[in-house]
C-alpha cells in the first residue's frame, strides 16, 4: 500500500538553530501514529512545517504522490492535511457553531450543497453541540480542545494533525479525547499526534516515532520504541 | 452573526431595526417634498458620500481587521478619474464606473506588496502610500497640478441630481456591506481578522481575500470620489488626498463601530455633523474632538457608539419593563 | 559634477542624517521596548520646538540651553502619558492597532493643542547663531547642522551606553527580546516601560527644539518626520542603536542624491517609497540583513 505522507530528509534552519535535520518517514494510511520526543526535539516544528504553518529548508514532502513541500498552509488544509493548535486557537467574535463553519466552508468539502458533513453534525460527533451558539471565548479547556478538533474535522482532512491535544486535560478528559481519536481514526483519517503525555500516546498509537535534536531517533510500535535504549537515554539524559 | 438564540419578546425591537432603516431612506427619497435649502441639502449630499466611504472602509478594516490609514488614495483617484472622463465627453454613470476601477487597479498595486505584512506594520505602509500619492498627485501637471483641476459644466447644476446619486450610492454600499457580513466572504474575513493563521490553517486564502475586499472597498469609494467630484466641479490633491481625509476615513467606523453594518453609518452621520457645524465656527477644535474621540473609543468602548447602545438598550428596556 | 560639488552634497546628506537620527532616537526607545509606535512622537516634536521657542521669545533662553532643559520637563510629560494613557492598553510582542489609534488620537489632540495655544503662523527660531557657517576649505558647515549631528552622535552614544553598560539599560534589553521572559527575572515591566517611555518622549521634545533652529514650524510639525522617523527605525532595525544610525544615513543620502535625478517637488515622496520598500523587503531592517549573514557564514 502507498503510504499516505511521506517526507524525505526535512531541515529546517532558524537563524543559526537547526531544528530538524533530515527527518524522512513514512505514514501509511489510516493509522494513529505518536510522535514524541523530549523537549525541544523539533516535534512542532515538524509539524507546523507538515501543515504548512513554516516551509521547509530542504527535504521533501509527498502526501498522496503529490509534492507539497513548501505550500502554505491553506493549501496544505485544500489538499486534506490540517493540523489543530497546542493551545486552542478559536475566532473568538464567532460562535462554537460559526468557527466549525469556518472549517466546513474552506476546507477540502467546500461546503457544497447537500453536504452531510455539516458543522452541527460534526459538532454532535466530537461531543459539544449542546454549546453551538455559545460564544468560543467561553468553553472550558476540554471543550476547547474538542472545538479545535471539530474545525480541523470540519475541513474533511485525510491526515490529521494534532499538537498536544491531551495537555492541560484531567485524567478522565483525556481519556474522552483519546476515545474520540481513535473514533476519528475509525472513521478513516490518518492522524499523527505529537503528544508529551507518554502514556496516552502509548496507549492509542499503533506505530511511534521518536524525534530528539533535530533527528529521527527510533520508531516502531509502542513497546519496541519504549525498550529502545537509546530512546531510553534520550529521555532519561535529558531529566538528569 | 451573533448566534445566541432570542426570544420572542425581544422580537419587537429588532423588528423597529429593520424597519427604521428603510424609513429613513424613504425620508430622503421623498427630500424635495420637505424643501430644504441648498445648504440643507449640501450637508445631506456631504453626508451620504461619506457613508458610502466610511462602509467601504469597514469592509476592510472592520470585517477584515486590516486598518488602512490610505483610503484618500481611492477617493482622490476616483474623484479625478471621474473629473477627467466627464471633461472628455463621458456621461456621469460610466465616469463613476471609470472611477471605481482605476480604484480598484490601485487597490491591486497597494495591496498586492502590502498585504504581505502583519496588521500594524500594513498600516504604516499604507500611511506611506498615501503620502506618496499625494505628493506625486500634487506635482503631476496633467491635472492641475497644486492649482487643482476643473470639469467643465455643460450642463445647468441641480443639485438634487447630486443627492440622489449620492443616496443610490449610499444604499449600494449599505446593500453590499449586509451581504457580504452574511455571505462565506463575510465568513473568511471575520476569521482573518479574529486569527489569520489559524484561519489560513482552516483553508482561508488570507491574502486572496484580502486583496478582494481591498478591491471592493476600494471601488465603493472611488465611485463615492466621482459623485463627490461631478458635484463639487472643482478638486484639488490638497483636499482629496490630505492625510487628513484619510483620516477622517477610519475615525467614522471607528466613532460608529467597527466591525458592524451601521456602525459606520452612524459614524459618518456624527463625523459629518460635526464636520460642518464645527469647521466655519471652530476650525481646529475637530482635532481635539476626533482625538479625544479615538482615546476613548480605544481605552473605553472599543465598539464605538453601536457597543454603548448594545449596553444601554438592554438596560432602558429592562427599565421600561420592569 | 565636480568633486566640491559632490562633496558637499555628501556632507550635507550626513548633516541631513544627523537630524533625522536625533529625531527618531525616541520613537526607536518607545518601539524598542514597547512595541508601541508612538504616532504622537509628532505632537511631541511640535511641543519640544514651541518649548524651547517660548524659553528664547521670552526668557532670551538660549536655544541648545532650552533643549537640554527640555529634556527633564518632556521626561516627566512623557512618564505622565504613559501613567494615564498607555499603561491601560494591552501591548505584546508585536506593535498593536489598539496602541496605534490611541496614540494617534493623542497627535490629534497636541495638535489641536498646539493651535489654541499658538495659532497656525509659522514661527522660528533666529539667533545668530542661525545663519553661521564654518568654511573648512571649499566645503561649508552650517553651523546649527553641526550643532545638531552632534547632538545626535551624543544621543546615540549615551543611549547605547546606558543599554549596554547599566542595570536599566539590560532592563531594557531583556524587555526589548521578551518581555515575559524579563518578568520572571524580576524587571518591574511597568516601572520600566513608564521610565523608558519618558526617555522616548524625552528625546521627542529635544529633538523638536533641534529641529526648530534649523526649521520654521507650526502646530502640524512633526508629521513629514513622524514618517521619517518609520523610515529610519524600519530600515535601521531595532539590535542597537547603531540601526538608527544606518537608517539615518541611507534615508538621507538616498533623499539627498535622489535630487539629482528627481525633481526636488517629488523628494517627499522618496522617503514614503522607501518606507514601504523597507517594510517588504527588509523587514528586520538592514540589520537584520547583518544577521542573516553571519548565519551564512
Amino acid at each position: 500500500m502507498a503510504p499516505i505522507l511521506s517526507i524525505d530528509r526535512v531541515t529546517k534552519y532558524f537563524a543559526g538553530l537547526t531544528a530538524l535535520k533530515e527527518v524522512s518517514f513514512d505514514l501509511q494510511p489510516g493509522g494513529i501514529y505518536g510522535l514524541i520526543g523530549p523537549n525541544g526535539a523539533g516535534k512542532t516544528t515538524l509539524l507546523s512545517i507538515l501543515a504548512g504553518s513554516i516551509q521547509p529548508t530542504s527535504g521533501t514532502v509527498v502526501f498522496q504522490d503529490r509534492n507539497v513541500t513548501g505550500a502554505k498552509s491553506f493549501a496544505m488544509a485544500q489538499a486534506g492535511i490540517v493540523r489543530t493548535h497546542q493551545v486552542p486557537r478559536p475566532f473568538r467574535a464567532l460562535s462554537v457553531l460559526e468557527n466549525v463553519e469556518v472549517g466546513v466552508r474552506f476546507g477540502r468539502s467546500q461546503g457544497s450543497a447537500g453536504d452531510l458533513w455539516d458543522a452541527r453534525r460534526i459538532l454532535e460527533w466530537v461531543g459539544i453541540a449542546h454549546l453551538a451558539d455559545a460564544p468560543s471565548v467561553t468553553l472550558s479547556v476540554g471543550d476547547q480542545k474538542r472545538l479545535e478538533l471539530a474545525r480541523a474535522l470540519a475541513t474533511r482532512p485525510s491526515l490529521l494533525l494534532c499538537d498536544e491535544v491531551c495537555s492541560g486535560l484531567t485524567e478522565p478528559e483525556t481519556a474522552s479525547v483519546l476515545r474520540l481519536l481513535r473514533k476519528i481514526q475509525d472513521a478513516g483519517t490518518t492522524i499523527l499526534y505529537v503528544e508529551h503525555n507518554l502514556k496516552a500516546i502509548m496507549s492509542v498509537s499503533h506505530h511511534v516515532i521518536v524525534m530528539n535534536f533535530g533527528e529521527k531517533l527510533a520508531e516502531g510500535s509502542p513497546e519496541a520504541v519504549q525498550s529502545d535504549p537509546s530512546v531510553i537515554a534520550a529521555y532519561i539524559g535529558r531529566t538528569a | 452573526m451573533n448566534g445566541a438564540g432570542k426570544s420572542g419578546a425581544s422580537a419587537r425591537p429588532r423588528f423597529a431595526f429593520a424597519v427604521a432603516p428603510l424609513l429613513l431612506l424613504a425620508v430622503l427619497a421623498a427630500l424635495p417634498a420637505f424643501s430644504l435649502g441648498p445648504n440643507t441639502v449640501r450637508l445631506l449630499f456631504v453626508t451620504l458620500v461619506w457613508v458610502t466611504i466610511s462602509i467601504a472602509w469597514n469592509i476592510l478594516g472592520g470585517f477584515g481587521g486590516q486598518v488602512s490609514f490610505g483610503f484618500a488614495v481611492f477617493y482622490g483617484l476616483g474623484a479625478y478619474t471621474a473629473a477627467l472622463s466627464v471633461n472628455s465627453g463621458v456621461n456621469s454613470i460610466l465616469s463613476l464606473l471609470l472611477a471605481a476601477s482605476v480604484a480598484v487597479l490601485a487597490s491591486m498595486l497597494v495591496g498586492l506588496p502590502t498585504f504581505r505584512l502583519r496588521g500594524p506594520y500594513f498600516a504604516i505602509a499604507t500611511i506611506g502610500v498615501s503620502e506618496a500619492v499625494r505628493v506625486v498627485m500634487t506635482n503631476v501637471s496633467m491635472t492641475g497640478g497644486a492649482s487643482g483641476y476643473r470639469i467643465i459644466e455643460t450642463r445647468p447644476f441641480h443639485q438634487l441630481e447630486h443627492f440622489y446619486a449620492a443616496l443610490a450610492l449610499a444604499v449600494v454600499a449599505v446593500a453590499v456591506s449586509m451581504q457580504v457580513r452574511h455571505s462565506k466572504f463575510g465568513l473568511a474575513l471575520i476569521a482573518i481578522r479574529e486569527d489569520e493563521e489559524a484561519a489560513s490553517d482552516l483553508g482561508v486564502n488570507p491574502y486572496r481575500t484580502k486583496l478582494l475586499a481591498h478591491a471592493l472597498a476600494a471601488a465603493l469609494t472611488g465611485a463615492a470620489g466621482g459623485v463627490f467630484a461631478q458635484y463639487a466641479a472643482f478638486i484639488h490633491p490638497q483636499g482629496v488626498f490630505a492625510f487628513g481625509i484619510g483620516v477622517a476615513i477610519l475615525l467614522m467606523p471607528i466613532i460608529g463601530g467597527i466591525g458592524t453594518v451601521w456602525g459606520p453609518v452612524i459614524g459618518a452621520v456624527v463625523y459629518g455633523l460635526i464636520q460642518e457645524e464645527l469647521i466655519a465656527s471652530f476650525p481646529q477644535l475637530h482635532l481635539l474632538i476626533y482625538g479625544s474621540l479615538l482615546i476613548l473609543i480605544v481605552l473605553f468602548e472599543p465598539a464605538g457608539i453601536v457597543g454603548i447602545a448594545r449596553q444601554i438598550v438592554p438596560r432602558l428596556r429592562a427599565r421600561m419593563e420592569g | 559634477m565636480s568633486a566640491v560639488d559632490l562633496l558637499n552634497l555628501l556632507i550635507a546628506a550626513l548633516l541631513q542624517a544627523g537630524v533625522y537620527a536625533a529625531m527618531s532616537v525616541g520613537m526607536t526607545i518607545i518601539y524598542g521596548v514597547m512595541k508601541i509606535v508612538n504616532l504622537a512622537h509628532a505632537g511631541f516634536l511640535m511641543l519640544g520646538a514651541y518649548f524651547v521657542y517660548e524659553l528664547y521669545a521670552r526668557f532670551h533662553i538660549d536655544p541648545l540651553l532650552g533643549v537640554l532643559l527640555a529634556f527633564p520637563v518632556f521626561f516627566l510629560i512623557g512618564m505622565s502619558v504613559h501613567w494615564v494613557l498607555v499603561r491601560r492598553i494591552p501591548t505584546s510582542d508585536q506593535p498593536t492597532l489598539t496602541s496605534l489609534l490611541l496614540l494617534f488620537g493623542l497627535w490629534l489632540v497636541l495638535q489641536n493643542l498646539g493651535y489654541v495655544v499658538w495659532g497656525n503662523s509659522d514661527r522660528a527660531i533666529l539667533t545668530p547663531r542661525t545663519l553661521d557657517v564654518l568654511q573648512i576649505g571649499p566645503i561649508s558647515f552650517p553651523t546649527v547642522r553641526l550643532v545638531v549631528f552632534g547632538a545626535a552622535l551624543t544621543s546615540l552614544g549615551s543611549l547605547e551606553f546606558v543599554l549596554h553598560k547599566t542595570w536599566f539599560g539590560r532592563a531594557v534589553r531583556a524587555l526589548m527580546q521578551n518581555s515575559d521572559a524579563g518578568r520572571i527575572v524580576g524587571v518591574n515591566v511597568e516601572r520600566t516601560a513608564r521610565v523608558a517611555f519618558g526617555v522616548g518622549i524625552a528625546f521627542a521634545g529635544a529633538a523638536g527644539g533641534l529641529l526648530a533652529m534649523i526649521y520654521s514650524f507650526s502646530p502640524d510639525f512633526g508629521g513629514p518626520f513622524l514618517l521619517r522617523s518609520f523610515v529610519v527605525i524600519v530600515m535601521g532595525g531595532l539590535e542597537s542603536f547603531a540601526g538608527v544610525a544606518v537608517g539615518s544615513v541611507i534615508l538621507a543620502v538616498v533623499e539627498t542624491f535622489c535630487i539629482l535625478v528627481l525633481p526636488a517637488n517629488y523628494q517627499p515622496a522618496i522617503a514614503f517609497s522607501l518606507l514601504v520598500l523597507a517594510l517588504i523587503v527588509l523587514p528586520e531592517g538592514v540589520a537584520g540583513l547583518w544577521n542573516k549573514r553571519r548565519r551564512w557564514a
